[in-house]
């Protein structure tokens, strides 16, 4: 487990400096695709606006309190290998996904989604 | 983790067995790795990383019927459990992992089709992968005007759902996912296929209408069993009604509560108020345990029905609400409710009412952002927010990372209710539970629409928290045994748990269990399915375990 947060830590500050990541728009609209399909019920944008509670926006708005968007789609620093490794490990009370619900094709598609807005 | 193989099987037969899983559905649906293993794990398991967690030794992910013949035909061959999971995310209840370490799941999430949803005689038929999301979207997308009914997490299967016996949100025929159940495939622990009810009519039409076919109705076998995996379900869908109108009645006395269930369930079970009730008592409610007055209230045990009807007095405020939910025409509807009205106001004195609001349906966007949308069988993830990280509070920096239901089966009516919540007080307060959350203002959910469930909470997980978890094991362990012993046995639990819910059923030394036992020697005679799930195990390990 604490390597696991280390691990996370890393690629957190890593996000920061790293470079942007080539993904063509196949890979980037299968991405925006699987990630509505699988994360956008509960980390969509605006929860008022969605309408209902975002348990993965809320809980991350608590966490970061003010210094990140809460929202994964308007991220800035996200890495593709954390968002592999979320994906596949979980996190608190978001649990792993297998490869038969979202395959590593579609994992590195929604990795490239999330990380289309990370700058040099 | 470290891999387990299934007991008593050698690498080089595993090997064996595993080859010819490929062989069945392909290289690339057969799991073996740690990393893949990893997520068959339960992700809310109070076992997490100790010697008794459910671990699995490979998965398998068959995409047709044919294929499922095929893995549980090789699991016999080398006498190999398996264990089968339909959408995998029956959190709290064991999630993806096997009730039996070393077995190999058969993921069943491959196989997600919608394969018939007809709203004239409104029924549905999927198979095990298809979600709550899946089979909403396939209605919406085609116009159909017909509910599904889902329980809190949209991401679960109808088929999982119903086989561990879920509950919904919406009319009572509908919120008993098993008993709106219609007909089912299987295949069997030979590997042979079934249909049950009129689906074993080679000509019948009624498959999804009409549940029995002639002679015993066996499709119970397969509800929290382990004689047979299921690979397609019907379910009856509710047709799109005109509208909902909700009222709550709010009743001044304490003991005025036993009468407001009586009349409740007379409105639900008369098909007149067929919406989940609401129950609540104005005197609970957050941060209740910590007022002076509450304190002082408790200060000698358990208070009596009339010290309550007392404390309620001095408050000022009704003791209890029930929130009454109507579907139907807007006349039906507003008559129903005007009955209601009519009804409590003659029975109970002091009787208020309010809340009133009627809507047509289907909601508008609007609504949806601001409506509880499982009570017009919209599927969310909202629930998840009991293990996100709530913007302030104790949790805040350590959430749990999941957490353990217990829910308990209590009469419906008033006097069980107050037996119940003391049950759960006592329990807590004998195990000094900080703070105990049990109060003489609990209330039952109403998911069932014949019973109530008493929940009982703080079972919440912690990954990296050993100390932690072997506390809740212990807690969750006492819910279910003296939970039981004073009548109020839980609906449904986790696989480290089963064992000792079953063991509860005890009517005739255990006759029910030892039926069970003896159908499951003669249909699954080398025990390769689902070994030990609800305490049901094999001859060998019963022999084992003895």
């Amino acid at each position: 487990m604490k390597t696991f947060i280390a691990i996370l830590g890393a690629t957190t500050v890593l996000g920061v400096v790293g470079s942007a990541f080539a993904a063509d728009a196949g890979q980037l609209a299968m991405g925006k695709e699987r990630f509505d399909y699988w994360c956008d019920t509960c980390h969509a944008g605006d929860p008022r606006e969605a309408g209902r509670f975002l348990p993965g926006t809320a809980s991350l708005n608590a966490k970061y309190n003010g210094s990140r968007p809460g929202a994964l789609v308007d991220r800035t620093d996200l890495l593709p290998p954390y968002v592999e490794l979320v994906i596949r490990k979980g996190m608190e009370g978001m649990p792993f996904f297998r490869k038969t619900e979202i395959s590593d094709t579609e994992m590195k598609a929604i990795a490239a989604y999330l990380s289309r807005n990370t700058r040099q | 983790m470290p891999i387990k193989l299934p007991p008593g099987i050698s690498a080089a037969t595993f090997a064996e067995a595993v080859k010819e899983f490929q062989g069945a559905v392909g290289a690339d649906w057969v799991f073996t790795s740690e990393e893949d293993l990893d997520t068959y794990r339960d992700a809310y398991s109070i076992s997490w990383g100790h010697d008794d967690e459910y671990l699995a030794s490979a998965a398998v992910a068959p995409d047709t019927v044919e294929q499922v013949q095929a893995v549980v035909r090789i699991a016999n061959k080398y006498k190999i459990p398996v264990y089968a999971i339909s959408t995998g995310k029956n959190l709290t209840y064991g999630g993806s992992a096997p009730t039996y370490s070393g077995s190999v799941v058969v993921d069943l999430k491959r196989m997600k089709r919608v394969l018939k949803v007809d709203d004239k005689r409104n029924f549905a038929l999927v198979e095990p992968g298809c979600s709550y999301y899946d089979l909403y979207q396939h209605i919406k997308d085609r116009g159909l005007k017909v509910w599904i009914d889902c329980p809190d997490p949209g991401w679960g299967s109808p088929i999982g759902n119903a086989l561990d016996h879920g509950i919904g949100y919406t009319a009572s025929p509908y919120r008993d996912h098993w008993g709106a159940h219609c007909g089912m495939e299987v295949v069997l622990p030979n590997g042979e296929i079934m249909r049950t009810g009129m689906g074993a009519s080679p000509t019948s039409d009624t498959w999804q209408d009409y549940k029995y076919a002639v002679g015993p109705h066996v499709d119970g076998l397969f509800a929290q069993g382990n004689f047979g995996i299921v690979t397609k379900m019907g379910f009856w869908l509710f047709p799109q009604p005109e509208s909902w109108m909700t009222g709550t009645v709010h009743v001044p006395k304490y003991s005025d509560y036993s009468a407001l269930v009586d009349h409740c369930n007379y409105l639900e079970d008369a098909h007149l108020a067929t919406g989940q009730t609401g129950y609540g008592s104005n005197l609970g409610g957050q941060g209740v345990t910590a007022a002076p007055e509450y304190r002082a209230l408790m200060a000698n045990g358990w208070p009596t029905i009339e010290q309550l009807d007392a404390y309620a007095a001095q408050r000022k405020v009704p003791a209890w609400r029930a929130k009454l939910q109507f579907y139907g025409p807007e006349k039906a509807v507003r008559a129903s409710w005007a009955y209601a009205q009519r009804r409590i106001s003659a029975a109970i004195p002091g009787a208020t009412f309010t809340d009133v609001e009627f809507s047509t349906l289907p909601l508008s966007p609007a609504q949806e952002k601001t409506h509880h949308l499982v009570n017009f069988g919209i599927p969310n993830m909202a629930i998840f927010q009991i293990v996100a990280r709530p913007a302030a509070g104790p949790n805040n920096a350590n959430p749990y990372d999941g957490h353990t239901d217990f829910f308990a089966v209590v009469s419906r009516s008033g006097s069980e209710v107050f037996r119940a919540m003391k049950a759960v007080y006592d329990i807590q307060k004998e195990l000094k539970i900080d703070p105990i959350t049990a109060t003489p203002f609990s209330s039952p959910v109403t998911w069932h629409h014949k019973v109530f469930f008493m929940g009982a909470g703080g079972v919440g997980n912690q990954r990296g928290d050993a100390e932690h978890n072997r506390r809740m094991r212990a807690l969750y362990a006492a819910y279910i045994e003296k939970m039981a012993a004073a009548g109020f046995p839980a609906y449904r639990t986790n696989p480290g748990a089963q064992d000792l819910l079953v063991k509860q059923f005890s009517f005739n030394d255990h006759a029910l269990l030892r039926f069970q036992e003896a159908l499951k020697d003669a249909v699954d005679p080398n025990g390769i399915l689902s070994p030990g799930r609800y305490g049901i195990w094999p001859k060998h390990l019963r022999q084992k375990k003895a």
